[in-house]
């Protein structure tokens, strides 16, 4: 089928008389329909902005379907997103190319084994494959230029010629085939309370004034870390417990919903991970309130959103996932994150395929089924209900120039916006059950690539959860060094948000001059780890190696030269009257609107609350350097962003102290000894001995949770471990725009439609980070 | 028939666009007897004028040429490139001829949904459309039919334009279309009137509606409120930034465009430059001197009327590119602080452009200035 | 902590705002501060560390697989070579470019290339085999130039020169030396089952029977400390040690 369809393209340009004109014109008149996924949009858009400049080819990146004869199919389809591509690439007319980048729609990239992606290659005709995860702009150019070849010359090959050399033959011993790496105990002991002994004598005060609080209600109450308390109770006395908490603690959000299944023991544990932002001595502390429930079909809890708000998403995604009904939560009716046809992926009866070591027969794609239809069926009973009221339903995106991957239902009256329905999903890509059946140690590009803008937070979360499991003490040239990614990290994901948001108020200026910025930031990037956007460098213990004089000093050099250009941006887009007569007053969220929706990070601040995880619960050497943290009380888009605005301003900073922190410092070891082991004479440089020393890592048996303040705000991740396996039992992240979301929709409702993406802009909203 | 063609062909000598420096080439050409009756046709005022300039050829190389001037200005401005590698010792040049051409080849797609006749038939009818206003104005000495009424008739013709994006819009049948098309006419209604009081105040400032009447004076440093007005007002019309709203492409995914492809879009790219264009030459004409400019030694006498016009192009390529270029500046205003600048400060503003329009004439005549 | 409020602009504030927008607007029209790198004809140079392609040399390979094992990806499979060795082969269809496998392997059998570019007309052809990673590959190049990207204190500067890019690293660094080889910790216990010696690719574990006990010997001149014994041993018995 495919095959025909692109045949018939090219057909329609070789035909004809005036096949040379019409050849000549479709090469040079590519124009891309940005079908943008997941992680490789971020660099197509590096692509089109002013580092490399697309447009030189001819390529304009409009965004609409109709005008568009060339579509770039990046990041992971998803079987949701699977649908939104072939009505996308029906809607163009022909003649059309189709170009497929990023390992993730190849065959599958490192989410081979999810079960929620499906194969580009079987929904549309492709015409070129370009590696890479992600792609380098270079490499989407390249592809472009294969396709104007193919185009133009009818050259239709691969770009690389590889030579064959024989192999040595001479026959030697031969060997077996060693078995799998991993290690999966057959019974496992899942936990989440076991206690431990540390220094913490708050903890010892608030456990007993629990205890002396919670009389009878309980099972138990064990401090299982630094800062960490889990309360054990009943299910039937878990709302009395956490209505107690929120009356007499000031426990007023949620930061993580949780469910394990435990088959061999036949119960869920549920749990609840609570702190509050209004009493300043619980804030470090989060509150695992967990109960057990039988394992069912189709268990039932009553819902925990009448008392925290914050929870209600994470519940309808533990729906999704386990299959547990939330008495009281209005989403329970339908999939939330994931396709219609999905059945509880997370269960441990969800086997995912295993990794196969032997180059062999088996095929080389992995099983993959399309969707059983790849209709999208249009919400007509909410139409029917809109018409009724008379009001307008429109729904923006997954395809819509300013809807980023996701699905908004807007329901508008005249102008103004009643009711905003979010359908995230389109970029689910199993990151927690895909992390079930990895080594710990490979689990480190997975998580990374839920947030490629800010790839070092994203590392650095995950590694803090290891690291506290089996205590380990990260040497002091390495948490300067970790200081300084995850600084870099933060500025280019504010660089990220700026240049979308420009885009959303219809500002293309400052996104190029923004993203032209964020080149900087990746120059560096590069030169230390080897890859732009995914250097997956932090792992446990310290970074993989360390950071040469000359990378330093451009580092620091950056600090300053950055203001050149900043300065421009500012004149031209911050301080422009008309920008902020569209950012002033808009979507106003108010302190108790903030911490009742469970927003986090430089969007809470703005609403009022002084919480920033980096003084709350220091980490790497935050407490040792000179910042403060920036808040606003305006709670309106502008506040918003003028928030993180300054936030960067003290990034630069930290940025330029830990620069010259490590010039000061003699070169030494930047990986712990204690989790190199025998191999410690590679505590400068993990390289020829990274499998070695984590290839078989064991986590002590419990639940870690590590928070830490990433560039959008709170990222929390809590593993469990069986104290047996070398993989996880349960992984469990929780980034900050999964937490964000419920405040776009409640910022919105109310304000105007093109309001809308003001406020979608402000809050700088990442689907592939929210949906994982 | 003879004395209809003799009559026809007095007519036309009567009224020639005179080029010295080509006058030889023509008489040469005017020996001979078909030739010479086809470029006296062509080289007759009104028909030079719709034909050539400021008319059919001289739209036709502006929207071939004009976008690409956008294009590399923007990309300039915003750090990189622009298009390039189609020529690249060229700059990119043709970059325009093969985007038509592409259209050109490209399959028209009517979704099942339209209305079918309309969808079609205000793609094609916008275009030819934006000839009309065409007729009315005056590059230096050409003009096709000099009226009294020449600026008003002008106004009412470029008046029709957002008839026929209300009407893509509706006949396109689609959510987001039908947004787009709502805005537009809540804009078209916001900024005729501070355009039109605009207009007014510059028609009695110079005491003449009929545009080879108008002196050559510049209407900017006598009126410069109006010429503010007037501008703010064209960039509405032709929905430039800040004023992008029907065409919103972040938030209505390009408007009234969205359901259009291949040709059809291709008309449609096209008649926003169009509009635009038209725009520029009533402000050329009335802001800045029309057709008038410094006397180059030599060349002038030589070049005749087309003196007059390279001029008359010169000033609208410079309106048209500081239309273009405030794409690069300004994000997009909201459709109701649209609607307040228009209705709000544009009129107040128009008025007291028009005030002192009527303070200046009456100045004039009362012997002061 | 630092609050951030923002006052409303009166309207002379508001038309030094507009001004300042349009004269950033009017001066990079005139001297823009360009930062495309303009590719094809231009290439940008990366660094030496950078992570393109993977090359191997069979000669230096001790048949761990642990490149198999690290790669998050799955994306090396290792297939058996006419010795009756496995060698790794790569799937750049899912291979994620994150060099665990050039990190994890021992004796920098696998290095890393400049070349990040490529496109592949069908997915088959992203399989690439033993055979052909070992000569550097052929990518059709149309760059003249190569840009570098110099940043100091005052801006970004692009130096472009006029040559062509080697995209083959010549100096690979090498890991650090760690010499260990396997022992047996508890004899006792061993099963004979003979794992260890039919998974061991270099001949370094030999067994023999006296007095009807099984004895298993570990040469460690011929060991070379890969680990394969060491994890699939039944008793878990065998460990790594300095040599």
């Amino acid at each position: 089928m495919e095959k025909e369809e692109q045949d018939r393209n090219m057909h329609i340009l070789r035909t004809g008389v005036l096949s040379p004109v019409k050849r000549w014109s479709a090469k040079w008149s590519l124009w891309p329909c940005h079908f943008v996924t997941s992680c490789c949009g971020v660099e197509l858009a590096h692509a089109f902005a002013s580092g490399f400049d697309g447009e030189r080819l001819g390529t304009l990146n409009m965004g609409i379907s109709r005008q568009a004869n060339f579509i770039i199919v990046e990041g992971t389809i998803t079987r949701k997103m699977a649908r939104a591509l072939r009505i996308v690439w029906e809607q163009m007319p022909d003649p059309k190319f189709v170009n497929v980048i990023g390992a993730c729609g190849q065959r599958g990239g490192i989410f081979w084994n999810s079960y929620n992606i499906t194969r580009p290659s079987d929904i549309v005709p492709v015409d070129f494959f370009i590696p890479g995860c992600p792609v380098t702009p270079e490499s989407l150019l390249r592809g472009v230029r294969a396709v104007q070849d193919k185009i133009a010359l009818g050259k239709d090959e691969t770009t690389i010629k590889f030579k064959k050399v024989a192999l040595p033959s001479e026959v030697g011993q031969g060997s077996t085939i060693p078995t799998s790496p991993k290690r999966f105990a057959p019974t496992p002991l899942v936990k989440v309370d076991i206690p431990r002994e540390v220094d913490w004598d708050f903890g010892s005060t608030t456990v007993n004034n629990l205890k002396s609080q919670l009389e009878g209600l309980y099972k138990s109450i064990t401090i299982t870390d630094k800062n960490r308390i889990a309360i054990k109770t009943a299910p039937e006395n878990l709302m009395e417990v956490a209505r107690k908490l929120s009356d007499n603690m000031g426990i007023d959000h949620t930061k993580s919903v949780n469910v394990v299944d435990v088959p061999h023991e036949q119960k869920f544990i549920l749990e609840y991970m609570a702190s509050s932002y209004s009493n300043n001595d619980l804030m470090p502390v989060i509150i695992t309130l967990f109960t057990d429930i039988e394992r069912k079909a189709e268990p039932e809890f009553p819902s925990i959103t009448p008392l925290w708000d914050s929870a209600d998403y994470s519940e309808r995604e533990m729906h999704d996932f386990f299959g547990i009904k939330y008495e009281g939560n209005a989403g329970m009716n339908a999939k939330f994150l994931l396709a219609p046809e999905t059945q509880t992926p997370l269960r441990k009866d969800f086997k995912l395929d295993e990794e196969n070591y032997v180059f062999d027969d088996s095929p080389l794609n992995p099983k993959i089924d399309l969707p059983s239809s790849l209709e999208m069926p249009a919400p007509t009973d909410l139409y029917d209900e809109a018409e009724a009221n008379d009001e307008f339903i429109i729904l923006v995106g997954p395809h819509h120039t300013g809807s980023g991957h996701l699905r908004w239902i807007l329901r508008i009256k005249g102008d103004i916006i009643v009711d905003v329905t979010p359908d995230p999903g389109y970029v689910h890509r199993s990151m927690e059950k895909i992390a079930e059946n990895r080594l710990y140690i490979q689990n480190v590009p997975l998580f990374e690539r839920a947030n490629i803008s800010d790839p070092f937070n994203m590392n650095l979360g995950y590694v803090h959860a290891i690291e506290k499991a089996l205590s380990i003490e990260v040497p002091e040239r390495a948490k300067y060094i970790r200081t300084l990614l995850a600084e870099l990290s933060r500025i280019g994901a504010f660089f990220y948000d700026s240049g979308i948001f420009s885009l959303f108020t219809g500002h293309s200026t400052g996104f190029m001059y923004v993203w032209a910025i964020r080149e900087m930031i990746l120059e560096a990037t590069v030169r230390m780890t080897g890859s732009r956007c995914s250097p997956s460098f932090i792992i446990p213990g310290g970074v993989r190696r360390d950071i040469s004089k000359d990378v330093l000093d451009m580092t620091g050099n950056f600090t300053s030269a950055v203001n050149k250009r900043l300065k421009k941006f500012e004149d031209i887009l911050i301080n422009n009257p008309v920008f902020i007569a569209r950012t002033k007053g808009v979507g106003v969220v108010t302190k108790q609107e903030a911490i009742k929706y469970g927003l986090v990070g430089p969007f809470l601040r703005a609403s009022g609350v002084d919480y920033d995880i980096r003084k709350v619960e220091p980490y790497e050497v935050y407490d040792q350097l000179n910042w403060e943290v920036t808040t606003g009380d305006a709670g309106d888009c502008l506040g918003r962003y003028m928030g993180r605005y300054e936030e960067i301003k003290q990034s630069l900073s930290i940025l330029k102290q830990t620069v010259d922190a490590l010039k000061r410092m003699p070169r030494g070891d930047v990986i712990s000894e204690e989790v190199l082991g025998e191999y410690k004479e590679a505590s400068e440089d993990i390289k020829g001995h990274l499998y070695h020393a984590y290839g078989n890592l064991v986590l002590p048996k419990g639940e870690w949770t590590s928070v830490i303040e990433s560039a959008r705000g709170t990222l929390l991740y809590s593993i469990i471990s069986d104290g047996d396996s070398n993989v996880p039992y349960r992984v469990r992240i929780v980034t900050p725009c999964w937490m964000n979301l419920r405040g776009i929709v409640e910022a919105s409702k109310g304000e105007r439609v093109a309001d809308f993406w003001t406020i979608y802009g402000s809050f700088g909203y990442f689907p592939p980070e929210a949906d994982r | 028939m003879q004395e209809v063609i003799n009559e026809l062909l007095e007519t036309m000598m009567s009224n020639q666009v005179s080029v010295p420096v080509i006058q030889p080439v023509i008489d040469m050409a005017a020996q001979m007897p078909m030739v010479g009756l086809g470029i006296s046709f062509i080289l007759w005022t009104p028909i030079f004028a719709l034909l050539i300039c400021p008319g059919l050829s001289t739209l036709g190389i502006f929207l071939l040429f004009f976008p690409w001037i956008e294009r590399k200005l923007c990309a300039r401005i915003q750090w990189r490139v622009g298009p390039r590698e189609i020529v690249p010792w060229l700059g990119g040049l043709i970059q325009l001829l093969a985007d038509t051409l592409r259209f050109l080849f490209q399959e028209v797609i009517v979704h099942k949904d339209a209305h079918r006749p309309y969808f079609l038939q205000f793609a094609f009818l916008s275009f030819a459309a934006a000839l009309l206003p065409l007729l009315f104005i005056n590059a230096g000495d050409v003009i096709a039919i000099a009226s009294p009424y020449g600026v008003q008739l002008l106004l009412a013709l470029v008046c029709l334009f957002p008839l026929f994006i209300l009407g893509l819009g509706w006949a396109s049948n689609s959510r987001f279309a039908f947004i787009g098309s709502v805005r537009e006419a809540f804009m078209y209604f916001a900024y005729e009137i501070p355009f039109i009081i605009a207009v007014l105040a510059m028609v009695i400032l110079f005491g003449t509606s009929n545009p080879i009447l108008i002196p050559d004076k510049w209407g900017i440093i006598l009126n410069p409120i109006a010429a503010f007005t007037f501008f703010v007002g064209a960039a509405m019309a032709t929905s430039r930034m800040p004023f992008e709203i029907p065409e919103a492409d972040q938030e209505v995914a390009a408007g009234p465009h969205v359901e259009y492809s291949g040709i059809a879009f291709g008309l449609i790219y096209v008649m926003c430059y169009e509009k635009a264009y038209i725009l520029s030459t009533l402000m050329v004409v009335l802001f800045l001197g029309g057709g008038s400019g410094p006397d180059i030694p030599g060349l002038t006498v030589h070049l005749g009327d087309l003196m007059g016009i390279v001029w008359f192009l010169l000033k609208v390529i410079i309106v048209m590119t500081t239309m273009f270029v405030l794409r690069t500046i300004y994000p997009r205003y909201r459709l109701d602080q649209g609607l307040t600048i228009g209705w709000g400060a544009m009129i107040a503003i128009s008025l007291v452009a028009l005030a002192w329009s009527i303070v200046f004439v009456f100045m004039q005549q009362g012997g002061v200035l | 902590m630092k609050k951030v409020t923002v006052q409303d602009q009166g309207v002379v504030e508001k038309t030094k705002c507009h001004a300042a927008a349009i004269g950033v607007a009017m001066k990079e029209s005139v001297y823009p501060l360009t930062a495309t790198v303009q590719y094809p004809r231009q290439r940008k140079k990366m660094p030496d560390n950078f992570r393109g392609y993977i090359l191997f040399d069979p000669d230096k390979c001790i048949n761990c697989w642990e490149c198999a094992f690290i790669c998050p990806a799955n994306a090396i499979r290792m297939k058996e070579a006419p010795n009756k060795k496995y060698y790794p082969t790569i799937d750049y269809g899912k291979c994620i470019f994150c060099h665990f496998c050039i990190d994890s392997c021992t004796d920098s059998a696998l290095r890393t290339t400049k070349i990040h570019d490529v496109a592949y007309k069908d997915m088959d052809e992203m399989v690439t085999l033993t055979e052909e990673m070992i000569e550097p590959p052929e990518i059709v190049r149309e760059d003249t130039k190569l840009v570098e990207y110099l940043i100091d204190d005052k801006d970004l500067q692009m130096k472009k020169t006029r040559e062509v890019d080697n995209l083959f690293v010549d100096e690979v660094p090498p890991s650090v030396e760690i010499p260990v080889v396997s022992q047996c910790i508890d004899g006792a216990s061993c099963i004979g089952c003979h794992v260890c010696e039919y998974v061991c690719g270099s001949g370094a574990i030999s067994s023999s029977i006296a007095n009807g006990v099984m004895n298993m010997a570990i040469d460690t001149d011929n060991c070379t400390g890969c680990g394969l014994c060491v994890k699939e041993c039944t008793m878990q018995i065998l460990k790594l040690v300095r040599k």
